[in-house]
């Protein structure tokens, strides 16, 4: 349902494509003023917002050729149709938040390489960057983005009703199996749900890469060419889950709504970043993702920050970028979003601001993670992948589904996307 | 409904103006004068129509003639590649289909319980406004709102099922399988809808003559044969035109599937509006898009078109 | 047909309980007409963790109006209230000038090339808005007239809504007896002063339904506000209703249905009070 109220919204935003071109004649600037950047962000989160106008306004007391930054707050529901509305329209930001979006602004040269101003600047320290958080946002080398969120999936456990249903596991050594043996239980006593993926919701399948990294399945080759749906590991991760569904009850099925934050679930897979949704209604623990056949694992969620090439400020908005991911500031932003750099990275730190979570939490679910962990697929043409995945895979929730063939079907489905 | 009639023809010019004429005589007779009139009164309606529908139309045609990019704003010609993609399009079939089922579903539903409820209305007795305004009371909910509270109530361990449990009925997954889905949207569709027709059948039931009820009566004919034989042939002009307008509203509506099951399960309830709206807004195929766009317009048109030349064989006229 | 006026086969069930068959018919058959509004106003008193009960109820043993707070501290949901209001109401007003003037002229006015342009007039209500808003988006955004309400009122009172309402007045005119209009040509009136002061007052009928349906287009419109409109405090209500939700894009159920209550309410409201006007208006509308 969150999906369909997103699309209806975006029925609006997007429109504006159409609107683009032939309108969007740039207004020229008179030369000499002071220019205004403006930068889209989906968070209205006021703590964050302040912190990002402050830190604007202490560049702009040292850059007086820029007289105003303004941090745009869109609607996450419509952040991607709302900012391509934007830069279709000719009324692109100078800076932008992006997630799944990167791929497309990347291909088609809507951004502005950061790499080479970053290394040349002084302190700015580009060797502290985490390589396996790098790598969503950069193309042949070139940063395009500056990851500063990088926020890993943990396994977050309600033990109030674990222990209800007489349920106990030892997070050090939990696997896949055990979490769907004790979810099950939890069921069949309690009538609330065992595992839930958060936002998978039976529509959006990219969320399940969380569960089949675990069997060491990838829904595509590294280089984005050849789809690998139909592997036998991604086989045997399905089955799980739909034997999770269907036969032992520890997922809820189609259909049935499980919130694990109002206390509906055992279990949740959800970014860390989720923990502030917690309300203290109930006991919990969060732990790094349980263990699969193929050993341990870690997938995150990333956001990056990036200069649209559009901006008629190009320069002073790299420039702006620069300072605002600087070592310093990096470090406040560190207290929302997990860093990308190594030097930050601790748990004791991450902790300093965090009062949700404590340190040996934030250790062993963010910080051991993110070295390896990998990104949920993420493509060029991310919308027309997910419906026509979603389409295919729709099939396979039915207790007759015959599993193989409705993971060809995908490949059917998103092989032509991929090669384009 | 009695479009086909014409205008009268010109009154026999009235003492007074002919009076009025012959002691000025001036370019402007009151024909003359008539005519203009009616220009100026058509002005503002046609401008808007010219400016509001013709003209987006005719744009419409030209973007489904080039392909755009929409982070770089470039557009290219592409002459007839768009319709050519038609062909090749291996879910459309799957959504013309879909589109048909929802679409017939919807006006022989909407239709035949509007009837059924105005009829059922059309008489005295206390609570009779009562049943009228709940019966209408969907119609003033907006479809977002009224179609979010039913996927609340449509989910497996929704309100339905809790119901139909309540009566030893276990109902089944609603939105998760195809056809289950498609009655989903059909009804909460038609209820939401259904009270505009049903006000006005309820319209047309109470301007059809009692003298002619009575005379039936007198024949000795079953209140069957009656409504076949009297009440439908007199409300059938009411018919035509409801049966046009919901056909339209049908093949528009976007809000009901989007939020409800967003095409799925596999494009069953995926209906060309809708499939229109992911390749233009979704997919930023604006070219395609219209191309589909076009289709469904062209649709929407020759279905009018063949309902309007078949009135004349189903649909009475009192004149 | 008539049960009041029914006097021969008399025979069978009695009328008092045939007439409580029916209203337990109509009552069951309303049901689902009801439950939907009856259980989002229900739902917008609970607190949040008790909205996904299962199973649902209609009940709390804590009701709350938070969401109701809530709702116009998250938005400018006053102003949004003011938008809605106000556009419809414009839009309303002008759709009554611009379609009781086409329609009279329609209906009783002899020129050239009219039934031409009438079916021209009519594909207005054929066009679906799919069709159009790209292209639509293009003209007013030349025209600089984003993110203002004017794309908004012009369309709905000029295109598709207008045309229905064109149609209606023209099949009220038709049926309205030529003879009054004659009278007052031999008075020497000329044509605006017939349709003003002669046929305007008869069609009251006809106004008040055109009036209702378009206010009712107006007050639901979704895609249109939502591609024309970028801040909130512009927007208008369903477009609102759908950015209820928090930074992870996870929606605020309690919060959302409490604004739709708002938005529904006083609709229910001023249709109950003005559901007679409504329903003769339709059927004196020459609408059938």
């Amino acid at each position: 349902m969150i999906r369909a109220k997103k699309v209806l919204t975006a029925v609006a935003l997007t429109t504006a494509l159409g609107l683009a071109a032939a309108c969007a004649g740039p207004s020229p600037e008179a030369p000499g003023t002071a220019a205004e950047l403006r930068m889209t962000v989906w968070t209205s989160n006021e703590a964050q917002l302040k912190l990002l106008t402050s830190i604007g306004d202490a560049y702009r007391a040292d850059h007086p050729e820029v007289s105003k930054i303004t941090f745009e707050s869109l609607p996450f529901a419509d952040y991607n149709t709302t900012l391509t509305t934007q830069i279709a329209g000719g009324n692109a930001p100078d800076l932008a938040w992006m997630g799944d979006l990167s791929k497309d602004l990347i291909a088609s040269d809507a951004l502005v390489g950061l790499t080479d101003k970053l290394k040349a600047t002084d302190g700015w320290q580009y060797d502290d960057l985490l390589g396996s958080v790098t790598a969503e946002f950069s193309r042949d080398g070139t940063l395009y983005a500056y990851p500063f969120s990088n926020s890993p999936f943990a396994l977050y456990v309600n033990t109030d009703l674990l222990a209800k249903a007489g349920q106990k596991v030892n997070p050090a050594t939990l696997t896949w199996d055990q979490v769907a043996a004790a979810g099950a239980a939890v069921h069949a006593k309690t009538g609330k749900a065992g595992f839930v993926i958060r936002d998978f919701d039976y529509k959006s399948w990219n969320t399940l890469a969380t569960v089949w990294t675990g069997w060491g399945a990838a829904a595509w080759s590294a280089d984005g060419k050849t789809c690998t749906f139909a592997s036998p590991e991604m086989e045997q991760a399905f089955t799980f889950l739909h034997d999770a569904a269907f036969k032992t009850k520890a997922m809820p099925g189609p259909g049935t709504t499980a919130d694990f934050f109002a206390g509906d679930a055992a279990f949740t897979i959800a970014q860390v970043s989720r923990a502030s949704l917690l309300t203290g209604s109930f006991k919990f623990g969060l732990y790094a993702l349980p263990t699969g056949p193929a050993g341990k694992y870690a997938v995150l969620g990333q956001a990056g920050v990036g200069v649209l090439a559009s901006s008629k400020h190009q320069d002073q908005a790299k420039d702006f970028l620069v300072y605002l991911t600087n070592p310093v500031n990096a470090e406040k932003l560190a207290q929302f979003f997990p860093p990308p750099r190594k030097s930050l990275l601790t748990g004791a730190k991450l902790a300093a601001n965090n009062k949700v979570l404590n340190a040996t939490q934030l250790q062993t679910a963010v910080v051991d993670q993110l070295p390896n962990a990998v990104t949920l697929p993420n493509h060029t043409s991310p919308a027309e992948i997910a419906q026509k995945g979603k389409t295919a895979l729709d099939a396979m929730w039915r207790a007759d589904a015959d599993i193989p063939a409705v993971l060809r079907s995908v490949c059917t489905a998103i092989e032509p996307i991929l090669a384009k | 409904m009695t479009t086909t009639t014409q205008p009268p023809e010109q009154v026999v010019v009235p003492a007074a103006a002919k009076a009025r004429r012959a002691s000025g005589p001036s370019f402007w007779t009151t024909r003359r004068r008539d005519v203009l009139t009616g220009y100026l009164f058509i002005l503002p309606q046609l401008a808007g129509v010219a400016v509001f529908v013709l003209l987006p139309v005719g744009m419409a045609i030209w973007y489904s003639l080039n392909d755009w990019n929409v982070f770089t704003g470039k557009q290219t010609f592409v002459g007839g590649e768009n319709y050519a993609a038609l062909a090749d399009d291996p879910q459309l079939p799957k959504v013309l289909l879909a589109t048909v089922i929802f679409s017939g579903g919807v006006v022989v539903v909407n239709i035949t319980l509007g009837l059924l409820i105005a009829v059922l209305l059309n008489r005295r007795f206390r609570g009779v406004t009562l049943f009228r305004t709940l019966f209408f009371s969907p119609v003033v909910v907006s479809v977002v709102a009224w179609t979010l509270v039913w996927g609340f109530l449509l989910q497996d361990n929704g309100g339905i099922n809790g119901l139909l449990g309540a009566v030893g009925i276990d109902g089944p997954n609603w939105l998760q399988h195809g056809d289950t889905a498609m009655v989903s949207v059909v009804i909460t569709q038609v209820i939401r809808s259904v009270g505009v027709n049903m006000v006005l059948f309820l319209a047309a039931l109470q301007g059809v003559p009692e003298e002619l009820y009575e005379a039936a009566r007198i024949d000795g004919a079953s209140s069957r044969s009656v409504f076949a034989r009297i009440t439908l042939p007199l409300i059938s002009p009411t018919l035509l035109l409801t049966v046009i307008v919901t056909v339209v509203g049908a093949l528009q509506s976007f809000a009901q599937i989007a939020v409800l099951t967003g095409g799925g399960p596999e494009l069953s309830t995926t209906v060309l509006v809708y499939y229109v709206f992911q390749q233009a807004f979704e997919f930023n195929d604006i070219g395609y898009g219209s191309t589909l766009a076009l289709m469904l317009l062209s649709f929407v048109m020759l279905l009018t078109l063949l309902q309007w030349q078949l009135r004349r064989k189903w649909v009475f006229y009192e004149d | 047909m008539r049960t009041d006026a029914r006097t021969s086969s008399a025979v069978a069930v009695p009328r008092r309980v045939r007439r409580a068959l029916l209203v337990i018919a109509l009552a069951v058959l309303a049901v689902p007409f009801v439950v939907p509004t009856i259980w989002m106003v229900a739902a917008s008193v609970k607190p949040l963790a008790e909205i996904f009960d299962a199973p649902p109820s209609l009940w709390t043993d804590s009701p709350t109006l938070s969401a109701y707070a809530e709702a116009f501290t998250f938005q400018p949901f006053a102003r949004q209230y003011v938008n809605s209001v106000y556009i419809a109401v414009v839009v309303t007003a002008i759709t009554l000038l611009v379609s009781s003037l086409a329609g009279y002229a329609f209906a009783r006015i002899r020129f050239p090339g009219a039934n031409a342009l009438f079916l021209v007039v009519l594909t207005g209500l054929l066009v679906p808005s799919e069709v159009t808003i790209v292209p639509l988006f293009q003209l007013f955004k030349r025209a600089g007239l984003i993110n203002t309400h004017w794309p908004l009122i012009l369309v709905t009172s000029l295109a598709a809504p207008c045309v229905l309402a064109t149609f209606i007045m023209r099949q009220f005119f038709i049926a309205l007896p030529l003879e009054l209009e004659e009278a007052a040509r031999l008075d020497g009136l000329g044509r605006p002063a017939i349709w003003m002061r002669i046929c305007l007052p008869l069609a009251k009928p006809a106004l008040s339904a055109v009036a209702i349906l378009t206010f009712l287009a107006s007050w639901n419109l979704y895609l249109e506000p939502t591609v024309y409109l970028t801040s909130p405090e512009m927007f208008t209500l369903p477009q609102a209703l759908t950015r209820f939700t928090d930074a992870y894009g996870g929606q605020m159920w309690n919060t959302q249905l409490a604004a739709a209550t708002m938005t529904v309410l006083p609709m229910l409201i001023v249709f109950v009070l003005a559901q007679r006007h409504f329903v003769e208006g339709l059927a004196h509308s020459g609408l059938k």
